[in-house]
């Protein structure tokens, strides 16, 4: 994988578990995606996206997760952005 | 108008936080997180690079009320404020800043606009990873913000003076008190109609 901007971002997880989740993936020399990263470096920031993620995708709501999920890739992809 | 219907005295992003709890508490946590707690940033700095990224999305109400808090944090000074949106390279700002909104503006136009060379430079004026990385952050979070915004038409009031009123609030409490505090005026204005 290629080096991320930030090795100060790459190279200091902090305690959680994207941290935990990269280093399994590491010790079977497996890719992961690096947003990963990004959640372990600054999970005091992350940790609020990622529960408004699994609200808005998978909380109560009238569109089904499936649909949703359509609609964030469907974004993903006008924006560009691979994973 | 607003294309869906939402409680009509609150503005912008307070109508949808009321409107959607579950999901206001995360955002508003989020914006706490990048904004007002504290940071090697100033939060005027901070509430800087929020209030360009805003202007840059065209997005009123969030330029209008972040510029109001990035002011407040600036002693008042709304000029400064002004000149960072018009044109920040000519703006009483730290070089350091300088480049850090230059990679706000990038990721404003896409993440992948952000270079080598931006991340290089900014190393250079002394921004350390973390720095680079909250401001990064902070842009595509105004991102999501302002088209969450603007994707529903909220109104937006047009009085300076009623955002310098929120602003003085908000620099003070930040933004986790936010949704209880809709919820609690919520209350007691319905309270009102029926007593």
């Amino acid at each position: 994988m290629k080096p991320m901007f930030l090795p100060g971002v790459e190279h200091n997880p902090q305690p959680s578990p994207h941290t935990d989740l990269i280093r399994k993936m590491q010790a079977s020399g497996a890719e992961y995606p690096q947003i990963w990263h990004l959640f372990a470096f600054r999970p005091a920031a992350t940790d609020h996206l990622s529960r408004f993620t699994q609200e808005i995708m998978r909380g109560e709501g009238p569109l089904s997760p499936g649909m949703r999920e359509l609609i964030a890739a469907f974004t993903s992809y006008r924006n560009d952005c691979p994973f | 108008m607003p294309h869906i219907t939402l409680q009509d005295d609150l503005p912008g992003i307070r109508a949808l936080f009321h409107f959607r709890p579950e999901t206001a508490k995360p955002l508003c946590e989020l914006a706490d997180v990048l904004l007002h707690q504290p940071s090697s940033l100033s939060q005027a700095e901070r509430e800087l690079i929020a209030t360009y990224v805003s202007s840059l999305n065209d997005c009123y109400y969030c330029q209008t009320s972040h510029g109001a808090i990035a002011a407040h944090h600036l002693n008042g000074n709304e000029d400064l404020v002004l000149q960072v949106k018009r044109d920040f390279k000519t703006a009483p700002i730290s070089d350091k800043l300088k480049a850090l909104l230059t990679i706000a503006g990038k990721v404003q136009q896409g993440g992948k606009r952000v270079t080598t060379e931006d991340i290089e430079n900014a190393r250079r004026l002394g921004a350390t990873d973390r720095e680079i990385h909250d401001t990064v952050l902070i842009a595509a979070a105004f991102c999501m913000y302002n088209c969450y915004v603007d994707g529903l038409a909220t109104w937006a009031p047009e009085d300076p003076e009623s955002y310098r009123r929120r602003a003085a609030v908000i620099a003070q409490s930040g933004y986790n008190q936010i949704p209880s505090d809709i919820q609690a005026q919520n209350r007691a204005s319905a309270g009102g109609l029926t007593s």
